[in-house]
């Protein structure tokens, strides 16, 4: 396994920022609608399901990684060999570009219907991808900085939350358990697009200065996540009525409206314009992931693989063009990280188990 | 006295292509004295020479004392750097920076030099670029030698080392690596020295030059080094583990490595109560935001985010903008530009003409250009409080950044309003992350998190909590004194 030098690596503190960066982005802004669908007023208890669900793939992944030492195109390497394995690392890398390109089609498309109706998406998404390349240049301790940042600064949107809590009803919230069981289990699995991107863990667990230390800042960052999660669902149950918080597609953002400061009124679009700080760690943890693993599996430079990222995903993002075309992409990605997260790494990690364990016997 | 003048005849036995090449300045003088004793040869470079010790401590011994080698003269010169060569490439140096060269007739080739040079210099001024009201009042001049003299007056302790080089081709500028042992890490030290003994230059005006060549980043437009004219401030940063590099005929010195937040603290702040200097730390930091983004900001709301503003605010802005005739972004980028004209008039012209540029600047541009519907009222109010507010930051070279920045900010609020402001932060943001001062991060306290160096950042807490050095200076010896010590308090009454 090569070795990272140490001065490339981040101190396991900041897998916390990481993981959590990299799971907030555009789906906090909308993600109530989705659920609610099914789990209607409970949807909150469908939040702490995923939450729970995250933490165990979490802890899988610190399981298959620990062994190895390496990031998961060593572990599909060692396991299926050359070919199956570059394969399995090609889709993971694919996955991880199609999630740039939703991500930051989704940020458009709310500046798109929120600010600028004609705002065009392609010079945007040229800045953003220059930005992004800008930043991944500088190594992943850039990268690092950006998601440390993308928290840290936009933490003072968490204290506007007492705003909209002023018009919101408690009563909202009872009866607790007013679904089925199914309608919540339904409501944990439409979690899937807002929760994901904590799997990038895979490509950069070997930039983990004593990579098993981290596992609890990773925990950690998952609970501030669902955490997170858990008060934009609560406030938006109890803001909104029963008829409207299934119908509103950014309930997030439209609770922004309702504050008042004596300086700034319609503060969404201090929220959206701030919300690219929270996203921009998205798409650079997707790119930077996507470059490192082709550099592994074809070992080109990575600074040259970018050049073909990039622009890829600039192209992809600026075709899509219409709400049906966005909301496709979003389900498919949705249901695609479904299923890579909590069907395929949890049999990833049986498989290298069985294996490791024939390799012993031998 | 007319045999004096023979050069012709007799040259002195220097290499002959030394000679030819030195007699052709005319302010070389190369004369021959028979009348001596022993008769000599002695030559000098006439305008850094001091007269006065060739009259009073050379010539008399010359003339009348019994010398029968070269060698004697050691003996005979006091208090003088008495150096005997026959090396040409020596004496050449020698003759350059100031040493009069003797010869005696009859002689084999060696010549002694005799250091005799005199330099203008200006003596010791108080700090003009980073005044302080209270504190010490002196600053450094462009002689390395008093500027060292300050240093070591500061620091009486054996630990403190000099190393010096000589950089440039031309101007063989000499430049001194200050830095106390037992305290800094050596590998600082190590890349400074060679990074300056890297530079291929032909001349070095200031240590500004020396700065700009070893930055890790030459393309920022952010200073990654820390200039200072204030002994005391080097002397205090020396304390606390960093490297200073001084270089003759600068008053500069270069601190190195530093950080984003070290250029907004003045040195004024460790003079004065922690409360007060914390608040005048948090005020400059508010207003150098304040200055980068106001226009920007003003531009954006005005040109799309009018319902951002609360309605009676509306208002006023609006009667306040009536009269305008332009787009929001050319009357901010006029009045960024004025702003910016008359700083730069008025630091190039003379103390007594600049008093000119106040009347120009305050009356004609500012209400003129009001009444004449050029610009609103609001938008002169905010340019002029935000040049205020960069005329707070401490350190020149950062002044100058912040005044270049604010430009990109404001054709990226034309573009996209907030989201364009908020795009060029995050560029200016992946910036600072990747900028590093002699490879330790620029962004330190903040990024990395060291929470440890926060108690001198953005406020400084008093001396009693500064007990260790910043960490990110990996200093050897980390404690400055004995904290536990100092804690031990005494009960009520006792």
């Amino acid at each position: 396994m090569e070795r990272i030098k140490e001065s490339f690596l981040v101190s396991p503190i900041f897998v916390f920022f990481l993981i959590h960066s990299m799971q907030v982005g555009v789906g906090m802004l909308g993600f109530q609608r989705i659920i609610a669908k099914s789990a209607g007023y409970d949807s909150w208890i469908s939040v702490i399901l995923a939450g729970v669900a995250v933490h165990i793939i979490v802890w899988i992944i610190y399981k298959i990684l620990d062994y190895s030492g390496g990031d998961v195109v060593d572990v599909h390497k060692e396991i299926f060999g050359k070919w199956i394995g570059g394969l399995l690392s090609l889709l993971f890398i694919l996955y991880l570009m199609a999630l740039a390109v939703t991500v930051l089609r989704s940020y458009i498309e709310v500046i798109q219907v929120w600010m600028f109706p004609e705002f065009n998406s392609w010079v945007f998404g040229f800045f953003t991808i220059v930005l992004a390349y800008y930043i991944i240049l500088g190594g992943f301790r850039t990268v690092t900085g950006i998601s440390f940042f993308s928290i840290v600064l936009p933490l003072y949107i968490l204290l506007l939350v007492f705003f909209p809590l002023d018009y919101g009803h408690v009563r909202n919230l009872l009866p607790i358990m007013n679904h089925s069981v199914t309608e919540i289990a339904r409501g944990t699995k439409d979690m899937s697009l807002s929760i994901m991107g904590f799997e990038a863990l895979l490509l950069f667990y070997p930039f983990i200065k004593n990579p098993p230390k981290s596992q609890k800042w990773a925990h950690l960052g998952v609970l501030a996540t669902t955490s997170l999660y858990l008060i934009a669902s609560v406030t938006a149950t109890m803001y909104f009525s029963a008829d409207q918080i299934d119908k509103i597609i950014w309930a997030t953002l439209t609770m922004f409206k309702s504050i008042n400061m004596p300086f700034v009124e319609r503060f969404e679009y201090v929220g959206i314009a701030s919300w690219f700080l929270v996203i921009l760690p998205n798409i650079c943890i997707a790119l930077w992931g996507a470059g490192r693993g082709i550099k592994k599996v074809f070992s080109v430079q990575q600074r040259k693989s970018l050049l073909w990222i990039l622009p890829i995903v600039l192209v992809a993002s600026s075709l899509i063009k219409s709400r049906q075309q966005i909301d496709m992409l979003s389900g498919y990605m949705a249901n695609f990280g479904l299923y890579y997260i909590f069907a395929y790494i949890p049999i990833l990690f049986i498989i290298t188990l069985v294996v490791r364990k024939m390799r012993e016997k031998k | 006295m007319a045999n004096w003048f023979k050069k012709e005849d007799k040259k002195p036995r220097l290499t002959e292509e030394i000679y030819q090449t030195f007699r052709k300045s005319e302010d070389f003088i190369c004369q021959f004295n028979k009348q001596a004793i022993r008769p000599y040869w002695i030559c000098y470079q006439r305008n850094i020479i001091d007269t006065k010790t060739i009259n009073e401590q050379i010539l008399p011994y010359l003339l009348y004392a019994k010398v029968y080698s070269i060698r004697d003269l050691k003996a005979i010169i006091p208090n003088k750097e008495i150096v005997i060569s026959k090396n040409p490439r020596e004496i050449e140096d020698k003759i350059l920076q100031g040493s009069i060269m003797i010869q005696f007739h009859k002689s084999d080739g060696y010549c002694a030099l005799v250091d005799a040079v005199k330099f203008e210099k200006r003596s010791v001024n108080s700090p003009e670029v980073e005044f302080s009201v209270t504190g010490p009042k002196e600053a450094f001049v462009e002689s390395l030698d008093t500027n060292l003299n300050l240093i070591r007056k500061r620091l009486p302790v054996p630990e403190l080392r000099v190393k010096e080089l000589t950089v440039g081709k031309l101007s063989k500028t000499k430049v001194a690596v200050v830095y106390i042992e037992d305290i800094v890490e050596k590998e600082n030290v190590q890349t400074v020295l060679q990074r300056i003994s890297d530079i291929d230059f032909d001349q070095i005006s200031d240590s500004s030059y020396i700065s700009q060549m070893i930055v890790d980043n030459t393309n920022s437009p952010f200073p990654q080094m820390l200039e200072t004219e204030r002994p005391d401030r080097v002397a205090s940063v020396l304390v606390e583990g960093k490297v200073v590099v001084l270089s003759e005929g600068s008053p500069q010195a270069i601190i190195t490595p530093t950080t984003l937040v070290e250029f907004f603290s003045s040195f004024e702040d460790y003079f004065l109560n922690w409360y007060i200097a914390s608040f005048v730390r948090l005020l400059r930091l508010f207003s150098v935001i304040f200055s980068i983004l106001i226009t920007p900001i003003y531009v954006a709301v005005l040109t799309y985010h009018h319902e951002l503003i609360p309605r009676d605010l509306l208002a006023t802005l609006v009667i306040s903008r009536r009269e305008v005739p332009l787009p929001p972004i050319l009357e901010a980028l006029f009045l960024e530009i004025v702003i910016e004209l008359l700083r730069e008039a008025g630091a190039r012209l003379p103390a007594k003409v600049g008093q000119t540029i106040g009347i120009v600047g305050g009356i004609v541009i500012g209400t003129a250009s009001v009444e004449a519907g050029l610009t609103s009222n609001v938008l002169l109010i905010m340019v002029a409080l935000a040049a205020l507010a960069s005329f707070t930051t401490p350190v020149y070279t950062m002044g100058n950044t912040i005044r270049i920045i604010r430009f990109p900010f404001l054709i990226f609020s034309q573009l996209w309003g907030l989201i364009g402001i908020v795009l060029c932060f995050c560029f200016l943001l992946a910036h600072l992350i990747r900028l590093t001062s002699l490879g330790r991060p620029f962004l330190e306290p903040i990024y990395p998190l060291r929470v440890g160096d926060l108690k001198d950042a953005f406020i400084r807490l008093p001396y009693s909590q500064l007990a260790k050095r910043p960490g990110y200076l990996r200093p050897e010896d980390k404690k400055r004194f004995n904290q536990k010590k100092a804690e031990t308090k005494k009960d009520i009454d006792e």
